[in-house]
């Protein structure tokens, strides 16, 4: 069972987080271990292992970045984070000069606060691009477009996942 | 549904509580006390005190009389080397993955230390309840890791107690303070006790108590402030103080400490060195600022995690001894701009609360349901010494994650894992978990294999593995080498072990019950001498009663219960008579009073 199934949802991207809350809550005062401590020792262990599938899928779908992820490897894609965004090299470039300057301590407050700002900036773009191509996801699927289309999504958005990972890894550097 | 008890096993106290008819009540001991110290006195022959009669052991026998066990559970020598000067303690070289105090020669664990007060709070519970209690939940720091978590749970079977749940403290004080009866809202809880500090964040919607965030520090507490002061005083002193004067300077501190709450001004004394020193509020808290500041770093760390501004806290909770510290609740206040709930005692409050979730596991309470999160990231080591993260922290327990595995050389039929916890990047900077071995993996060309590999954390927040290897379907056995701890095998023969303990326990409570029997008959002895009717007896009778007497007074001071029971019996034979006769004259006086008034 995947995480939309649990969850009895079709695989788009946009979710209704109240929605899913409110499902989280009901499927867990049905499921969870709390209720079954005189139940038999293999219900308690289905009980443990459903209500942890449950949690697991509540974590990745309620989190946008989080669900992009998961459903593009439900399709064998898989981002890469190591790599530089092409769009950016250059940016990268300067930004990794300025960083290695910071971690020498040899930066200002200000120097260090405006390179945050740079970074951040970017890595905004890029959520507004995966926010879009999100909601071009669901257009295609709901439209029942061709599967050359659909194939062409999930590339794009696995692009913007691996470029976005590496700002947010630079990101998480400088905090 | 047999009586589940909630214990909250502390740092300095620990209590039982129960739910009866829907309100959750603490247990007291035989000695009308709510908190049972968690203090364990051994002596030479075996008997084993828990509780108040050994916290009064502290000064006089430093060496076997325990404090403070559970800063030790789960931990190695290297963990609390820089703890170890200010400690009375012999500890065994074997101590590499778990510490082990070397008392009359035999080594004890932590588990095995807690479990004898564990002991004695299910002897308490079953006294006040009279059934045999044998289900437990019991409550850990939030910020307690695997390992941890897992060597109270082993110290609950130790001491012969089914822990069915292993509840966050933060969690429970939050379910004691009844805010279920709110419906919607963020709850912070600050939890500051003897040894440990939590900092929980909670949603509140209609019954289900879902934790967002946690944060903590498990070695920062009481006893933290306490050794501030100690270290004050051992600044002022010409000499070095020896152990017996060490616990007397701890003592007099922590009364220091508790003054302190309530008055602007108290007085260090160590009557043992004849020190004497006046201390104003204003300096202590400047002596303990840095530790309450290393509170708030984890404060502003759970709201960051929780996307939550300090602000946004509907309401904030006190929970452990420490809050009442004046300064402690100032800091608070200021954090989160707002005052926070005291009314409940803060010793009491994580007790009630671990009595409320035994209450919702027997099935007394289904509308209100506790969703707690793992506190730490769970990860492996993979190449170049990295730690890469499976499971984040904040995550709902039960939580798990799926990993595929291969081999790299033709063949092979074992692959290692090693699990991790902590947030840092590298395995060296992380605290390892342990080590899982796959074995017997179907022989392939390298890389053929597909081990499904599944992490799985329970409502406990400890964690599981199992593994399956996908081509053949099989599943793997898994050998698992704890970093921290105890294998099962260990904890089973600490049980078996724990058996001649239990005996011991009972020959100690027989001994101290006789003595106080004993006590008693030679008092009532005493008052017959002392009555008239004493002149009535016999020389022979006389004789008799003084030669009892002597050889009672001669036994009890002794071990064998047994033998005071009998010079008890010997006393009571030979004042039988003058009982009677006083018993007699007694009746025949009230006989006249009464005939006096009829008679008016």
């Amino acid at each position: 069972m995947d995480y939309f199934e649990v969850f009895g949802l079709p695989r788009l991207l946009g979710i209704d987080t109240a929605a899913l809350e409110k499902t989280f809550h009901q499927l867990s005062r049905k499921y969870h271990p709390d209720y079954f401590t005189t139940a038999s020792p293999a219900e308690k262990t289905q009980a443990v292992r459903v209500t942890a599938l449950l949690n697991d899928a509540y974590r990745t779908l309620r989190h946008p970045l989080h669900r992009v992820e998961y459903l593009i490897t439900l399709f064998g894609f898989k981002p890469d984070g190591s790599r530089v965004p092409q769009s950016l090299l250059m940016e990268v470039f300067e930004i990794n000069e300025q960083l290695e300057e910071v971690k020498a301590g040899r930066a200002s407050v200000e120097e260090v606060d405006s390179l945050r700002a740079q970074i951040k900036e970017k890595r905004e773009r890029f959520d507004s691009e995966l926010q879009q191509a999100s909601i071009d996801w669901d257009e295609l699927i709901k439209s029942g477009a061709a599967e050359a289309k659909i194939q062409a999504q999930l590339a794009k958005l696995t692009e913007i996942l691996s470029e976005s990972a590496y700002i947010r890894n630079l990101e998480g550097e400088t905090h | 549904m047999p009586k589940i008890v909630g214990i909250d096993l502390g740092t300095t106290n620990s209590l039982v509580a129960i739910v009866e008819d829907g309100t959750p009540r603490v247990i007291p001991g035989s000695d009308g006390n709510m908190l049972v110290p968690s203090v364990i006195y051994f002596d030479e022959a075996g008997t084993v005190l828990v509780g108040n009669p050994a916290k009064e052991k502290l000064i006089e026998k430093p060496r076997n009389t325990v404090f403070s066990i559970k800063r030790f559970m789960g931990k190695g020598i290297d963990d609390v080397r820089d703890d170890l000067p200010l400690l009375p303690f012999e500890v065994s070289p074997e101590s590499e993955h778990i510490i082990r105090l070397k008392i009359f020669g035999r080594d004890y664990t932590p588990p095995e230390l807690s479990a004898f007060i564990l002991r004695e709070l299910k002897r308490n519970a079953e006294a006040a309840l009279g059934e045999e209690i044998k289900n437990a939940v019991i409550t850990v720091p939030a910020y307690f890791n695997d390992a941890q978590r897992q060597a109270t749970k082993d110290a609950g079977r130790i001491a012969g107690l089914d822990v069915l749940r292993i509840v966050n403290e933060p969690t429970a004080g939050s379910l004691a303070y009844g805010l279920d009866k709110r419906k919607q809202g963020i709850i912070a809880v600050y939890d500051f006790g003897g040894g440990t500090f939590d900092i929980s964040i909670l949603k509140l919607s209609e019954g289900i108590f879902e934790v967002l965030s946690t944060s903590g520090d498990t070695h920062l507490g009481g006893d933290d402030i306490d050794e501030t002061l100690i270290r004050l005083v051992l600044g002022e002193l010409e000499q070095q103080p020896d152990i017996h004067q060490l616990q007397a300077i701890r003592k007099a501190v922590n009364k220091t400490k508790e003054n302190l709450s309530a008055a602007d001004r108290s007085e260090i004394v160590v009557q043992e060195l004849q020190y004497r020193r006046s201390i104003t509020r204003d300096e202590f808290n400047k002596l303990i600022d840095p530790i309450i500041e290393r509170t708030l770093r984890p404060c502003r760390q759970a709201l960051q995690d929780a996307g939550l501004k300090p602000s946004e806290m509907d309401e904030v909770v006190m929970v452990g001894g420490s809050t009442r510290i004046p300064l402690v609740r100032q800091r608070v206040q200021e954090l989160f701009g707002r005052v926070p709930h005291t009314e409940l005692n803060p010793d009491e409050v994580v007790a009630l609360g671990a009595a409320v979730q035994a209450d919702i596991l027997a099935g007394g309470k289904r509308d209100m349901l506790l969703l707690d999160v793992t506190p730490l990231s769970l990860g492996i080591e993979t190449m170049g010494g990295v730690m890469s993260k499976i499971i984040p922290r904040n995550s709902t327990i039960p939580a798990s994650a799926t990993e595929m595995f291969t081999t790299f050389i033709d063949g092979q039929a074992n692959v290692k894992i090693h699990v991790l916890q902590g947030e840092r990047e590298l395995v060296k900077d992380s605290r390892s978990l342990a080590q899982f071995d796959l074995k017997d993996i179907p022989g392939m060309p390298a890389g053929m294999p597909r081990i499904e590999v599944k992490f799985l954390i329970d409502a406990d927040g400890i964690l599981s593995v199992s593994a399956q290897e996908q081509r053949t379907n099989k599943y793997q056995s898994i050998e698992v080498k704890p970093t921290y701890g105890l294998t099962d095998e260990q904890v089973e023969q600490m049980i078996l072990e724990s058996f001649e303990y239990a005996e011991a326990d009972i020959e100690a409570r027989l001994v101290i019950e006789a003595r106080n029997e004993a006590e008693t008959v030679l008092n009532a002895t005493s008052k017959g001498i002392a009555d008239e009717q004493y002149a009535n007896l016999s020389d022979g009778e006389k004789a008799e009663i003084t030669a009892a007497s002597k050889q009672l007074r001669e036994v009890m001071r002794g071990n064998d219960h047994q033998a005071t029971r009998q010079a008890i019996e010997r006393l009571s034979n030979a004042t039988m008579r003058l009982a009677e006769l006083i018993m007699n004259s007694a009746i025949a006086k009230a006989l006249k009073n009464k005939r006096v008034r009829e008679i008016q």
